[in-house]
This record gives C-alpha cells, sequence and structure tokens, in this order.
C-alpha cells in the first residue's frame, strides 16, 4: 500500500524541478554549512540509558506473567522482585546524582 | 464450508478491521479541525461537503497531485524509505487489538480480532517501537538541520517514554495474568461490589495516568510534540517531505493515536464490554444472536475509541508545548519513577488478596 501511494504521487504530481526547489530549505535562505552538524552528547547518552533500562525492565514481563499463580502458595517471588527493583531504583538515583537528564538543550 | 470460502470470509473479515482503524485518519482529520474551530471560536473547514465532512477527501486528492520533488543532498534510498518505514509499523499493531468477541456465519465462528496471539501486547509494543526508525531515518536522510534535530528529538524522546509505557503496561499485565488482550478484555466483563464496571482502570488507576501521559508522548501529540515544533523547527523530522510522502507521516501518526486508544481501551476501560451490562445479559436483550452482539460490542469498542480520540484533541487545543529538558526530566524523573511504583502497590496488594 505504501509503495503504492509513493508511485501514485509521483506519477501524478507536476514535475518542473528548477535548482532552488531542490535545495535544502533553510526558511528562504541559500543553505550554509553543512547539515551534519555535531549534535549533544546527551542524545548518546539517553540512546544508552533507554538501553539499560529497557534491558531491565524486560525482566519484570515474565515475572507479571507468572506472579498471581505463584504467589498463591509461595511468596518469595515477591521479595526476589523487590529486591531487583531496589538495584534498578539505585541505578536511577545514580543517574540523577551524575546530572545526566539536566539538560540545557 | 468449504475452505475457499472460509478464508475469503477471513479475508474480508481482516480488511474490514484494518480499514475500521484506518478510518481514523480521514475521521480524525475532520474532528481535529473541526473541534479546533470550535475551541477557538471561528468556523473550520466548512467548505467541502456538508459541514466540511469531505475536506479529508480533498486534502487526499490534493496531496496526490501536489509536486514530489526529493531534495539534492537527501539519501535517496533513505529518504523514499522512511515514510514507508513510519507507515508499515502502523498499520501491522493493528493485527492484535480484539475489537469484539466473535460472529457466526455458516456455523463458524470468526473472532472480531485479526489474530488472538497469546503475547498481544508485547506483540503491539514491540512493533510499535519500530516506527522510531521511520522518524530516524527520513529525518537523517533529509539532510537538512531542522530535520536532523527534529529527529535527534523524536528519537530521544520515543526512546524515553518507552520505558514508563512498558512499566505502566506491565502493571496491567500484573494484574490479569495475562499477555493476550483477547483474555484481558474478557476478564473484565461484570461488575465489582455491584456498582463499579470491573474495568482496568479501577485497580491501576496509577499505571493507567502513566500509561496516558506517555501515549501522548508516544504519538507526538501536544504537548509532548516536540519533535515538530513548528516554532522552533519549521516541521521537524518532516520538514522536507512533501506531496503524498508528507501525508504518509500524517495517517501514521493519526493511525498510532488510533491503536493507542484501542490499547488503553483493551487494557483499562473493559475493550468492548458496556459499562455494568455482562455479555451474556446483553446477549439476552438480543435474543440469543451472536452476530448482533458482535456488532454492538464492536460500536462500544469504537465508542470508546473515539472518545480518547476526542481527549487527545481536547488536549492539543489546551495544553502549551514543554520544554526539551522538562520533557526528558519528566520521563525519567516523574513517570518511570511513577510506574515502578505502580508496579510495586500491586505486587503488594495481590500479596495480600492472593494469601488471603
Amino acid at each position: 500500500m505504501g509503495v503504492a501511494i509513493i508511485a501514485l504521487s509521483s506519477l501524478l504530481g507536476p514535475r518542473n524541478p528548477t535548482r532552488t526547489k531542490l535545495t535544502t530549505y533553510e526558511c528562504g535562505v541559500t543553505p550554509e554549512g553543512s547539515s551534519r552538524i555535531p549534535f549533544k552528547s546527551r542524545f548518546y547518552l539517553i540512546a544508552v540509558l533507554f538501553l539499560l533500562f529497557d534491558v531491565e525492565a524486560v525482566f519484570f514481563f515474565p515475572w507479571a506473567l507468572v506472579y498471581r499463580e505463584s504467589v498463591r502458595t509461595d511468596g518469595s517471588l515477591l521479595f526476589a522482585m523487590l529486591a531487583y527493583m531496589a538495584f534498578l531504583v539505585l541505578g536511577l538515583v545514580y543517574v540523577y546524582r551524575k546530572n545526566v537528564l539536566e539538560t540545557d538543550a | 464450508m468449504s475452505n475457499v470460502v472460509a478464508l475469503s470470509l477471513d479475508s474480508l473479515k481482516i480488511f474490514l478491521l484494518f480499514f475500521s482503524i484506518v478510518n481514523v485518519v480521514p475521521v480524525m482529520l475532520w474532528v481535529e479541525r473541526r473541534m479546533a474551530g470550535l475551541m477557538q471560536d471561528r468556523p473550520g473547514p466548512n467548505r467541502v461537503g456538508p459541514f466540511g465532512l469531505f475536506q479529508a477527501i480533498a486534502d487526499v486528492v490534493k496531496f496526490f497531485w501536489k509536486l514530489d520533488p526529493i531534495p539534492q543532498n537527501a539519501n535517496r534510498f533513505l529518504y523514499l524509505v522512511a515514510p514507508l518505514l513510519s507507515l508499515m509499523p502502523a498499520a501491522l499493531v493493528i493485527a492484535a487489538i480484539p475489537f469484539g468477541d466473535f460472529i457466526v456465519i455458516g456455523g463458524r465462528e470468526f473472532p472480531l480480532q485479526i489474530t488472538d496471539l497469546n503475547v498481544g501486547i508485547l506483540y503491539m509494543m514491540a512493533i510499535g517501537s519500530l516506527g522510531a526508525y521511520g522518524v530516524l531515518f527520513g529525518g537523517w536522510a533529509s539532510n537538512n538541520k531542522y530535520s536532523l534535530l527534529g529527529a535527534l528529538r523524536a528519537a530521544s524522546q520515543l526512546l524515553s517514554y518507552e520505558i514508563p509505557l512498558g512499566l505502566a503496561a506491565t502493571g496491567a499485565v500484573l494484574f490479569f495474568g495475562t499477555y493476550s488482550l483477547r483474555s484481558m478484555v474478557l476478564i473484565q466483563d461484570g461488575t465489582l461490589f455491584g456498582f463499579l464496571p470491573k474495568w482496568g482502570v479501577f485497580f491501576q488507576p496509577l499505571g493507567f495516568v502513566v500509561f496516558f501521559i506517555t501515549s501522548l508522548a508516544e504519538t507526538n501529540r501536544i504537548p509532548f510534540d516536540l519533535p515538530e515544533s513548528e516554532g522552533e523547527l519549521v516541521a521537524g523530522f518532516h520538514t522536507e517531505y512533501g506531496s503524498m510522502k508528507f501525508a504518509m507521516f500524517m495517517m501514521s501518526e493519526y493511525m498510532n493515536l488510533g491503536t493507542m486508544s484501542a490499547l488503553m481501551t483493551t487494557l483499562f476501560f473493559g475493550g468492548w464490554h458496556l459499562p455494568w451490562v455482562t455479555d451474556a445479559t446483553l446477549l439476552g436483550w438480543l435474543h440469543g444472536s451472536r452476530n448482533l452482539l458482535g456488532l454492538v460490542q464492536f460500536g462500544v469498542f469504537f465508542g470508546k475509541v473515539y472518545l480518547f480520540l476526542l481527549l487527545y484533541v481536547w488536549i492539543r487545543w489546551t495544553l502549551p508545548r514543554f520544554r526539551f529538558d522538562q520533557l526528558m526530566r519528566m520521563a525519567w524523573r516523574n513517570l518511570t519513577p511513577l510506574a515502578l511504583l505502580n508496579l510495586v502497590v500491586t505486587a503488594v496488594l495481590l500479596y495480600f488478596w492472593e494469601q488471603r
């Protein structure tokens, strides 16, 4: 469907490209310099943080599935997960203390 | 019934269910602008058809006939692939949404759901987060400063809000004890203490609040629409896109909005169930007709979805936009700990409930 949309619109649309129409948009001004500009390393840090915390959060999924059944007979799963979550929160607190998230961008 | 007939009926069902979510796009285009008009004391689109109802069709036709340039400096391949990558996940997630129980045609049951995956909610979150690639590729391939900044913002925003989203959904999974969206809806049938509908939101209020706020961010809506904040970045990652390619980004955005509303309806608002009326009672009212019941459930489900969509529009025209550092701080400092707290509280309460 998506390919069809792109093909159809390029067939139907008018085609009279001029140099100006093809240049990069910069509020009507002639583009200045390369657009591969350096960006803040915070974006990279956030990506790394996401990887860490998402992998950690994944461990909650199987736990959540079996928790209700298992806790009926044996409560150890609750305490095991509370301990695990304490580590996770410790990690979060470390991130706060390191001011990773205090972006000024 | 022969296999060919069953197969064609199945395909027809899939097409209709798919279309019912895609239909959110033109409807929302109209609703959003009319409601904006209403809230800002101006008419909104009112020329094409009665009450401007055909505005969406006019827009699509106009998009198709527009100049469709590929910028000189752009990376051609990624530039063309990006709208596809953003539209495809939005279309794929529809597969796991349960719209209703089932209807019977010629003695065969047709569930009103494309497939009942036993990991439905995981599937939706996994495919849904692929949409970030479309945004990132589109912004990078355009080779434009605004696009690049918009794409970076979008990527870090989508990533950051993925975590509270997942954790809030885990709270619901913890309560229901299943990943299948269909089983979740079936659990939510009936009433609680005789006066509350037995809906997830009454068991997971905190989880719902976190999920709702996060869903606003995941769909790039105001107050979290920083990737395309027009005052700073022109149009963000799709600045260089025109014609139907731009429209594809718009479509995927609105389809994501529809699936997010559907997911919230399923997880927290009882899916296809009418409040205070169990399926069995409803079946009695409809003289035992399974097919009528299926239709009513389908209607109820979409009623709830559109209520959420209206809420999204209302929020969009009411709240101002966040600043980027506020946005990041909200995800990591407020929502993630809140979602974790929700998990702990749910787990502890369930512990005492199950060990009575």
